[in-house]
């Protein structure tokens, strides 16, 4: 099992410094957190990175993997509207070779809404500077925005259902590589169950459900697994609908794997990703954002780094939907960043299993790499 | 106990049964010892081998470690085993009993769901809608990560199943299950269905090596009497022997080695499926009468399995 080093104080301390001048509260959310919420955030994939413990006769619960959900889930139990939370503490994650216990300085912060593109720049800022305490001479910025792909992906004028997956494997290169492959290929054929969704399709969903439990009675099938008849009967017209529309063309996938590509100097990359797309509205609101945020940024401290604009969503980020911000040091090299964060503003309403629609972003910096004398 | 080679054999239900039967076949016999409660055996007709009667899972897992040279179990709970399992055992022959699906099966209701491709987007809009993941019970986790990610499922999450994991969804537990399945009789019966592309391994028993055994030149000379025993009578049970008068040195002899048969003192031997053929050419060609007959065993030069264990053990 492999040790983080120890941590020189003063070089903590000026990291530590970077989140207190923020004013926000320090809080110490349980290192136990429950492992069904943790896997329906995280999802299967991140299972055998965690360490799961059981008491006798108690629910399976994991150490914590990370602190933003713990801290959001704090946050929601407060009942308050806004919040500035800051942390200090281990995460715990399997690995063959790096740490698994891993010290976390950070910050998360909820509001019910206001300035995103000043929040965002701040964050950075934020981040930048803690980062930069820690002595490092060779630290750069990588920027991304995890909503960028699917508003550029909605520009395209696919439907809904090829849309939803293209965003959906935007994260995973591999299959989103497959499915660009496929574009132009032959139509696929309508499922055989295209006749009963046409039919369902032509009805009022509370009739077509209820048609749908008829064909399961007149075929001797009992409904089991968490879907109701209604669900089933709409997924099944869309499906039909899907399969009926055309597919991505060569001319799309090319532009989608353009769009990927895009990996520059902040300016530049969003003026290529604009001259992609010149016509898309949602697109070029949020570059316009972009042109904001880089104002900001480039009027503090992240002014001075070195930064690229990477327009590739990345995987590790899964509950992100907005701003993405990396400390990337040349020693390092990409894989390992000292410090990261990002917006997350759907989170809460997953969370709280309800509507949610604030702000909500947060960083943090690992200190083990972050410092000069221990990061290698 | 001296014995150079361990070989584990189930201990209980059907699988002990067909195991037993196919070692009486080979002519191997085995005589449980007394005072062990009848986990322990010896094997009549090879000396220096230790039967062990483990139940089948503990096998794949002792196979493993290296805790037993031999083995007999499913592909299936050897594969569950982990990645590492590749590399740490070895298949040595497939064995033509034991077969199983490894299956991924979802509720027959969901009309709008044939397809791994289907479960992935409802798993992925039910998340969206609800943040909760799909539930998917399984007793085979590893498989059943490596399945889902290979098709791009990442929306979902195991509900770990002792026993009776068909009726998870019946009992609310599950949405859809990842189960071993024979005939899919049990699956409908619990109103499931398996998905056209959702067959993970199509399994049966397996003769298995543990490659990180400790394997000593006894145990590896027992394994290979062993061994040359069980591949004499798989090799019997495949061909037949063809004699007629003047056998020996027929002209036409050459003409039927080309479909595949073997020369041999008084005649041929040919795989089980050519014997219609030779002796209809035969006959057709005025030799007759033509005997043919199945041989007890089939002793070859050669012995693949044990040339493939000895070059996974760096012995060759």
């Amino acid at each position: 099992m492999i040790q983080e080093p120890r941590l020189p104080a003063d070089r903590l301390e000026a990291i530590r410094a970077a989140f207190r001048e923020t004013g926000a509260t320090w809080v110490q959310p349980p290192v136990l957190q429950p492992l069904s919420l943790v896997l329906d955030l995280a999802g299967e994939a991140l299972r055998s990175r965690l360490f799961v413990l059981q008491a006798a006769g108690g629910e399976e619960v994991c150490l914590r993997p990370d602190f933003t959900a713990p801290v959001a889930r704090l946050h929601l139990a407060s009942g308050a509207a806004s919040g500035d939370y800051a942390y200090e503490g281990l995460v715990f994650r399997a690995s063959e070779d790096e740490a698994e216990e891993v010290l976390q300085i950070g910050i998360e912060r909820f509001a019910p809404d206001g300035d995103r593109v000043a929040a965002d720049a701040d964050l950075v800022d934020l981040v930048w500077r803690a980062a930069f305490a820690g002595g490092r001479g060779d630290l750069s910025l990588r920027l991304g925005d995890a909503g960028l792909f699917p508003a550029f992906v909605e520009s395209l004028g696919l439907n809904g259902a090829l849309a939803a997956r293209l965003t959906r494997m935007a994260a995973r290169p591999s299959r989103l590589a497959a499915e660009l492959d496929r574009a132009g290929g032959p139509e696929s054929d309508d499922p055989s169950e295209g006749v009963i969704a046409r039919r369902l399709g032509a009805l009022p969903p509370e009739e077509a459900a209820a048609l749908l439990e008829e064909i399961w009675m007149l075929s001797g099938i009992t409904p089991v697994g968490g879907r109701s008849a209604g669900e089933i009967a709409a997924r099944l017209v869309r499906r039909s609908e899907t399969a009926r529309a055309p597919s991505l063309s060569p001319d799309q996938a090319d532009a989608i794997r353009a769009f990927l590509t895009v990996r520059a100097a902040p300016r530049a990359a969003l003026e290529q990703l604009g001259r992609l797309a010149p016509k898309a509205a949602g697109l070029q609101a949020r570059l316009a954002d972009w042109a904001r945020r880089l104002d900001r940024i480039e009027a503090a401290s992240a002014g001075s780094a070195a930064a690229t604009f990477d327009a590739a969503p990345r995987g590790d980020f899964a509950y992100y939907d907005g701003l993405v911000v990396e400390v990337l040091s040349d020693a390092l090299g990409p894989d390992r960043p000292l410090a990261a964060g990002g917006r997350y503003d759907g989170l809460q309403a997953r969370l709280s299993g309800g509507a949610g629609g604030g702000s909500a972003l947060g960083g943090m910096v690992r200190p083990g790499r972050a410092i000069a004398e221990t990061g290698r | 106990m001296s014995d150079a080679l361990t070989l584990a054999i189930p201990s209980k239900g059907r699988l002990k049964e067909q195991v037993e039967a196919w070692l009486q076949d080979c002519g191997l016999g085995l005589s449980m010892s007394g005072g062990d409660r009848g986990y322990r055996a010896r094997l009549q007709g090879v000396d220096g081998v230790q039967v062990r009667l483990l139940s089948a899972g503990d096998i794949a897992a002792a196979l493993v470690s290296g805790e037993v040279h031999l083995g007999v179990t499913g592909e299936d709970l050897l594969r569950e085993q982990g990645v590492e399992a590749a590399a740490s055992a070895l298949l040595l022959r497939p064995l033509g009993f034991g077969r199983a699906d490894l299956v991924v099966a979802a509720p027959r209701s969901w009309l709008d769901v044939s397809t791994m491709a289907d479960l992935e987007e409802v798993a992925h809009e039910r998340l969206v809608r609800t943040g909760r993941r799909l539930r998917v019970a399984t007793k085979y986790l590893v498989q059943t990560r490596e399945f889902f990610a290979r098709h791009g499922v990442a929306d979902y999450r195991i509900v770990e199943s002792g026993g009776a994991t068909e009726g998870a969804p019946a009992a609310g537990a599950a949405d859809v299950v990842v189960d071993i399945t024979t005939t899919g009789a049990t699956l409908r019966a619990n109103d499931l269905k398996i998905l056209e592309d959702g067959v993970i391994l199509r399994s049966e028993a397996q003769l298995t090596a543990g490659l990180r055994a400790d394997w000593t030149p006894e145990g590896m000379a027992a394994a290979e009497s062993l061994l040359r025993i069980l591949e004499a009578r798989a090799a019997a049970h495949a061909s037949a022997t063809l004699i007629w008068p003047g056998g020996d040195k027929d002209p036409i002899l050459p003409e039927l080695e080309t479909l595949g048969a073997v020369r041999r003192p008084n005649g041929l031997l040919a795989p089980v499926g050519l014997v219609a053929r030779v002796a209809a050419r035969l006959t057709a060609a005025g030799r007759g009468p033509v005997t043919a007959s199945r041989p007890d065993f089939v002793f070859e030069t050669a012995c693949p399995p044990i040339a493939r264990l000895r070059t996974a053990l760096g012995q060759s």
